[in-house]
């Protein structure tokens, strides 16, 4: 029996009276996909807040690979390998696509940038990552060109490579397809999908399409709490699921 | 009655002026999400306009009248033709074009009155003192006191109580819902931006009898206008009043305690409050 | 070839260390305009690396006056030590300082700096018995640069000074371009950009800003101290609000893109305030016009000026991307 490499155990998160996370447990297996979703409300955008670093937990604890995060801000979880991209881009706008990179691959061994005295480009080991990044993500072609400047789809892809950077072992994905065209999104799909072999992916999304297509467990989340958990098929079929969503699923665009 | 008492209520005079003069700096930072460096120099340029009518065969009260709407006229054209086109701007710019407009305002002034500065006497009506126990205060100081005071109640009424108000409250918590509600929210900006701004004009036409007028006041006034704000809370008209009271007041406590300590505690409140609780000690949180 | 483009921004600097004499008559005019060169970089590295607006750095150019001042009048130390002395004075300042303001972002920080510099004015003008007050710290002396008694350079008169400030000036030019060019400066511009995602990828944004400041501090301390050993006074003036504002000023007019674009702002500041405060006394309403052009249509100051300038005189090649980061071609 595989131990989880993301152990997130009865995390709760209040905001005065409100109780926007109410007892999460979350087990991510290594190398899996693993959905979160649920209807508007339930509070997936809190626990991945909770669990990127970005809000502190009131209760619960936050594991990964075994070494507890619980309280660690958010950029020294980087450091125990866990990154995340944005749901609303949020790249170095003015800085070329391949220093976006190189700062992410950087940031795993962030000490290093702290030299006043070396260039960037004698800390090697940060820009041979970049070169083989930027071939996955199939923007070497623009690898120069400014952050700001690409079109919304390799934006995205770059979202989810500055994540990839910095050889985490778990990356929270917040959102990638949003607002995304068809094409892109196929290219998403298997870019997501192949995270598997090296990393384990923990997504959210509103998109039934991809969920269904590329998770390998999904857990469904309600009013702050963990509604049922299982496999794709399980979950499709679930009469819980679908009295929750009541018209709040969505089929292909984001909601 | 103690000089502690007497004190107090100089502090509220002048509290109750700081509030006028920050206000406007205030809400437009609520509204605009941006701090205009500037707002001192329409405080001074309000001293200066108030002390050419004052002086001239109009008077006094003329002054009073006309200074916030020639200030706001000011404002409004600053508005329309400078700062129009820098919102969208990194908050750097806000600051830098700003600090421009008063530099320019502040020589603008000495080359029109000389780099001395002017006295004001206030009108004839409210020339002389009360007696208050065994001390005497300036009977121009109670009525800034009564004047200001409704000068409050009139923009509470105008922020509470009218459609304008409502939508300055929610134009500074989304600009964009504002015009999705087909509100033309360029002219809402533009009528607060002169409405503040003249107001703080107005503000220092009533402290010209008291200060006089300075080509430096300008930057004084700017610095008091931010620690009000920050103390109180920016972006609230309570904030505004709470924060103006509590700087007056403790200013002029100060200034028979310790005087050369009032400017250092001013700004020591305003770094604290930053510190600890930037929402402000009256705002909103 | 790759060595020059290296090192174009120092060859720059030396350039214009070079020009200084011929083109002014005044050695302490000359003086006044690197000194406020190195002030200007200080406030560069804050504001066109970090992204930080500070208000707060009249704080260090003044303990850096008052430290060469107290420690050549009552001290009697070798001209290289008040400097560094200087240095580390406006250094620590800046940890302590930047410790505080960067807590908060935005206005808040840049109001936080602004609130800190009137506390330090403000005991600058009570601690008289250290500082003196209103009048400051009067009769500075100014050895001459020597080492175990023997005279490396003198110092006596203006244009003497000058070339050893001019010296100073030019290694703490390469310095700082060196700091800014490395892994260190990098980081600070993707922290100017965009500051969630450089804490996010796993950067402490926090240290970061502080090592800025710190750096920032000291070279604003060493601009303070030289400034005090110039006019033989450590004035009051140099802590005061205005002394903050007008670096700022100076930097954002040059251009907050590059570094030796403060060397144009702080060189433009300098003399056209010589120049043009004989000639009509209101020469800032000018400044002040300027800040406002510049906000408008020339966000990128003289320096971004100039480059699109020569953007449009050079010969039409394949349009480069004006955005993209430069990369370095290894040597």
């Amino acid at each position: 029996m595989t131990v989880a490499i993301l152990e997130a155990v009865n995390i709760v998160k209040r905001y005065g009276k409100f109780i926007a996370v109410n007892g999460i447990t979350l087990s991510v297996m290594p190398h899996t996909v693993h959905s979160v979703i649920g209807p508007n409300g339930a509070g997936k955008t809190t626990l991945f807040h909770a669990l990127t670093g970005a809000v502190p937990i009131n209760e619960g604890s936050i594991t990964v690979d075994g070494v507890v995060v619980s309280h660690l801000p958010g950029y020294k979880r980087v450091l125990k390998g866990l990154t995340r991209s944005f749901q609303v881009t949020s790249l170095f706008p003015n800085l070329s696509v391949h220093e976006n990179l190189r700062l992410a691959a950087q940031g795993r061994n962030p000490v290093q940038a702290l030299h006043l005295w070396r260039s960037a480009e004698s800390l090697t080991a940060a820009g041979e990552t970049v070169d083989i990044l930027l071939k996955r993500l199939n923007l070497s072609a623009v690898a120069t060109r400014a952050a700001g400047e690409l079109s919304h789809g390799q934006q995205r892809r770059l979202e989810v490579g500055m994540a990839m950077a910095g050889q985490p072992k778990v990356i929270l994905l917040d959102e990638p397809t949003s607002g995304m065209g068809i094409e892109d999104i196929g290219d998403m799909k298997r870019l997501i999908h192949d995270l598997r072999e090296e990393h384990t992916v923990v997504l959210i999304e509103h998109n039934m399409d991809i969920v269904m297509d590329i998770s390998d467990t999904v857990t469904v989340m309600q009013l702050g709490q963990v509604l049922v958990e299982g496999k794709p098929d399980e979950i499709r079929n679930d009469e819980r699921v679908r009295r929750a969503y009541l018209g709040s699923m969505t089929d292909g665009d984001s909601a | 009655m103690s000089i502690y008492l007497l004190q107090i209520i100089n502090g509220i005079g002048i509290g109750m002026l700081y509030f006028l003069m920050s206000v406007g700096l205030s809400i437009i930072f609520g509204l605009l999400g941006f701090v205009n460096f500037a707002h001192g120099a329409f405080f001074m340029l309000g001293a200066y306009i108030c002390f050419e009518i004052s002086g001239s065969a109009l008077g006094f009260w003329w002054a009073l009248i006309l200074v916030p709407l020639i200030v706001g006229a000011f404002a409004w054209l600053t508005e329309k033709f400078l700062l129009r086109y820098i919102y969208q701007l990194p908050h750097g710019f806000h600051i830098l074009l700003t600090l421009g407009v008063a530099l320019v305002l502040q020589e603008a002034v000495i080359v029109w009155w000389g780099p001395i500065g002017k006295e004001i006497a206030p009108p004839a009506l409210l020339e002389g003192v009360v007696v208050l126990g065994s001390f005497v205060y300036p009977i121009y100081r109670l009525f800034v006191i009564a004047f200001t005071a409704l000068m409050a109640l009139l923009l509470w009424w105008l922020l509470d109580g009218t459609r304008l108000g409502s939508i300055v409250r929610a134009g500074s918590e989304s600009t964009e819902m504002v015009s999705l509600l087909g509100i033309n929210i360029n002219r809402i900006i533009s009528l607060i931006f002169t409405l503040g701004t003249g107001i703080a004009g107005m503000a220092g036409a009533l402290a010209a009898p008291i200060r006089g007028a300075e080509p430096f006041m300008g930057v004084e006034a700017l610095g008091i206008a931010f620690v009000v704000v920050v103390t109180g809370g920016m972006g609230s008209f309570g904030g505004a009043l709470g924060g103006g009271l509590l700087i007056g007041i403790v200013q002029s406590l100060m200034s028979t305690i310790w005087p050369e300590g009032a400017h250092l505690m001013i700004y020591v409140a305003m770094a604290a409050v930053m510190l600890l609780r930037p929402s402000g000690l009256f705002g909103r949180g | 070839m790759n060595l020059l483009t290296h090192y174009r921004y120092t060859l720059l600097a030396i350039a214009t260390v070079l020009l200084l004499p011929v083109m002014l008559s005044s050695g302490s005019l000359a003086t006044e305009v690197l000194i406020f060169a190195l002030a200007s970089l200080g406030c560069n590295l804050l504001l066109g690396y970090t992204g930080l607006m500070s208000f707060g750095q009249g704080i260090f150019l003044g303990l850096g006056s008052y430290t060469a001042g107290l420690s050549l009048l009552h001290m009697r130390v070798p001209l290289l030590v008040a400097l560094l002395a200087a240095m580390v004075v406006g250094a620590v300042a800046a940890a302590a300082v930047g410790w505080l303001s960067i807590r908060r972002r935005g206005i808040y920080f840049a109001l936080l700096t602004l609130a800190l510099g009137q506390m330090f004015y403000f005991l600058a003008y009570t601690l008289k018995d250290i500082t003196g007050g209103d009048n400051g710290l009067l009769n500075i002396p100014r050895p001459q640069l020597s080492v175990f008694n023997t005279t490396l350079l003198p110092t006596a008169t203006q244009w003497q000074y000058y070339g050893f400030v001019a010296l100073v000036f030019v290694v703490a030019f390469t310095l700082i371009q060196r700091v800014a060019d490395s892994v260190l400066g990098r980081t600070l511009l993707a922290i100017r950009d965009n500051e969630t995602r450089a804490a996010a990828i796993g950067y402490n944004v926090k240290l970061f800003k502080l090592i800025a400041f710190t750096i920032s501090g000291a070279i604003t301390g060493l601009a303070g101290a030289l400034y005090a050993i110039l006019i033989g006074v450590a004035p009051l003036s140099s802590i005061e609000y205005q002394a903050s504002e007008s670096i700022l000023i100076m930097t954002v007019i040059g251009g907050t893109g590059n570094l030796f674009a403060s060397v144009l702002g702080a060189g433009l500041y300098v003399l056209a305030g010589d120049w043009l405060s004989t000639l009509w006394p209101r020469w800032l309403m000018l400044l002040g016009i300027l800040l406002i052009v510049v906000s408008l249509y020339m966000q990128k100051g003289l320096w971004g000026l100039g480059a699109q300038l020569i953007d449009r005189l050079k010969p039409r090649r394949a349009p480069r991307d004006p955005s993209a980061v430069k990369r370095k071609q290894n040597p």
